[in-house]
């Protein structure tokens, strides 16, 4: 047995019941719930029908599991199954066909390897330096924002501006963003 | 009708359905518009992976209303699904912390990674250092981790991989002591039911000292170094330690060379999710050699049973070991 090589993790499994790509119901909702959510807003762009749309997956997979026992939850499982009751939804709703068509060539988002890692702290620099050189106000209200998570109205009452002012100072320190970040903007 | 404003709305999700089916619409429209959605949206997935806080904790107990059948265990705080999945964002705020602006965050409690018994589980923490969590093993880590200290709390085992940095040192600390990192990798065992705290070294060094920062460090430990702890602030070193066999855990197996049976017993039963009794108590005073590599717990339980001598039963997740002359 060798010694453990450096920035190398074996695969690990220990006694039966850690594979980690076999997911129990309980363990797929806590490791995937946030990521399908996300994944699902894409397509519907309402927070509270993406919440709906991954719940009621998890509701059908805990009837599923009922049924046939233990099932492989697998990420891509999951990530397909969340993909076609969102698309049900927006033809459902009736949503412009233009953006259903769209909406289905999504990918899911990738999981990270150590190599993505590597790349993503270089990009973190430049996206670190980006967000120093926006204007003060903008900066300010953009870390509220993406960083701290806070609502528009906790930022408009933190930094005592108004709600409007808020929400320009986000579109205008997106809109910077996107020009400074340009050459990065498509490589992950 | 709309403007292009309106397209952060519908990325933030800070739509109703019917409002987001007619920005939709309007998208559809022109392609240009899509272009410009695309671009934003990659400017939001650089700068965080996530768009808002989901509430877990409340979508879970929404589901458990809607399926009171569902059998629940207590639902843990956040695994795996705090900010920390999403590296770039976390170390932004990693690199925003020392330059720009850091507020508290709403809610100060650490982040707690749990294992339970016969899981391992890995994570990479924003300054790119990583962990891999051994079995039965809790790892409590500050929601400002990086800001100014690196320090994490651990009860159980746990190997570390880290990325050095002088000003921010990396510190874990354990019921009988911390163990600093000075550019390492290094194992740390610290179960709760175990009256020692024990460290090992693969490479790099690592200083050991008390509980408080103030405190002064016992002993800097070099690769293949084992340092054991013990409640009354003492530690036993050895040098020229079998790393293989303290850091086998780390590639799935476990290896005894001439341990304790308490220990191994032990180890088995959280590896496997057993409780094992002796009925002979001279059998703890024994001494063991032995390996597991095997997935299957009854065939963890037959290899002890052979190397013992002794007879084993199980029943469930219950295990008696039997002294073979007992059974006439």
């Amino acid at each position: 047995m060798s010694e453990p090589s450096r920035h190398a993790f074996p695969a690990v499994q220990a006694g039966s019941t850690a594979d980690p790509t076999q997911h129990t119901w309980e363990s797929a909702f806590q490791t995937h719930y946030v990521g399908l959510c996300e994944y699902v807003l894409r397509f519907v762009g309402s927070v509270g029908a993406a919440e709906d749309l991954v719940h009621d997956l998890f509701l059908r997979l805990w009837d599923l599991r009922a049924r046939r026992g233990s099932m492989e939850l697998t990420r891509s499982y999951l990530y397909v199954a969340a993909r076609n009751r969102a698309l049900k939804y927006l033809r459902h709703r009736r949503v412009a066909a233009a953006w259903i068509e769209r909406a289905a060539r999504e990918e899911p988002p990738t999981a990270s390897s150590p190599e993505d890692l590597y790349l993503r702290r270089e990009l973190a620099d430049a996206v670190a330096r980006a967000i120093a050189d926006l204007p003060t106000r903008c900066r300010e209200v953009f870390v509220l924002r993406r960083h701290q998570q806070l609502s528009y109205h906790e930022i408009a009452a933190r930094v005592g501006v108004s709600l409007g002012t808020v929400k320009s100072q986000m579109w205008r320190a997106t809109v910077l963003l996107k020009g400074k970040l340009a050459p990065y903007l498509f490589i992950l | 009708m709309f403007e292009q404003a309106d397209l952060l709305r519908l990325i933030e999700g800070d739509c109703s359905p019917e409002e987001a089916a007619a920005i939709q619409a309007w998208i559809a429209a022109d392609p240009r518009r899509g272009e410009l959605l695309d671009q934003l949206r990659a400017v939001w997935r650089l700068t965080g992976e996530t768009t808002r806080d989901w509430d877990i904790t409340e979508s879970r107990r929404r589901l458990e209303r809607a399926k009171p059948a569902l059998e629940l265990v207590a639902p843990r705080r956040r695994w795996w699904t705090s900010p920390w999945a999403t590296p770039v964002a976390a170390a932004i705020a990693l690199l925003m912390a020392g330059s720009l602006l850091w507020f508290p965050r709403r809610g100060d409690a650490p982040y707690a990674y749990t294992t339970a018994r016969g899981q391992l589980s890995s994570l990479a923490l924003p300054d790119g250092s990583r962990v891999l969590l051994g079995v039965d093993t809790r790892l409590r880590v500050p929601r400002d981790y990086g800001a100014r200290t690196r320090t994490v709390d651990l009860e159980g085992e746990a190997y570390f991989v880290v990325e050095y940095d002088a000003k921010r040192p990396f510190i874990v600390r354990t019921e009988y002591g911390s163990t600093q990192d000075l550019g390492t990798e290094f194992a740390v065992r610290a179960y709760r039911q175990e009256p020692t705290v024990e460290v090992v070294v693969a490479e790099g060094r690592v200083a050991l000292r008390g509980l408080k920062g103030s405190d002064p460090v016992l002993v800097t430990l070099h690769p293949r170094e084992r340092a054991v702890l013990d409640s009354g602030g003492g530690a036993t070193i050895l040098r020229d330690v079998p790393l293989a066999n303290y850091l086998a855990w780390t590639r799935g197996a476990l290896m005894f060379d001439d341990a304790p049976l308490a220990r191994v017993i032990a180890q088995l039963e959280r590896w496997y999710d057993l409780e094992i009794e002796t009925d002979d108590a001279a059998m703890a005073d024994e001494r063991v050699t032995i390996s597991f590599m095997t997935k299957s717990a009854d065939e963890a339980v037959k290899a002890l049973a052979q190397v013992l001598d002794v007879h084993a039963t199980r029943t469930g997740r219950l295990v008696r070991f039997v002294p073979a002359r007992s059974r006439h």
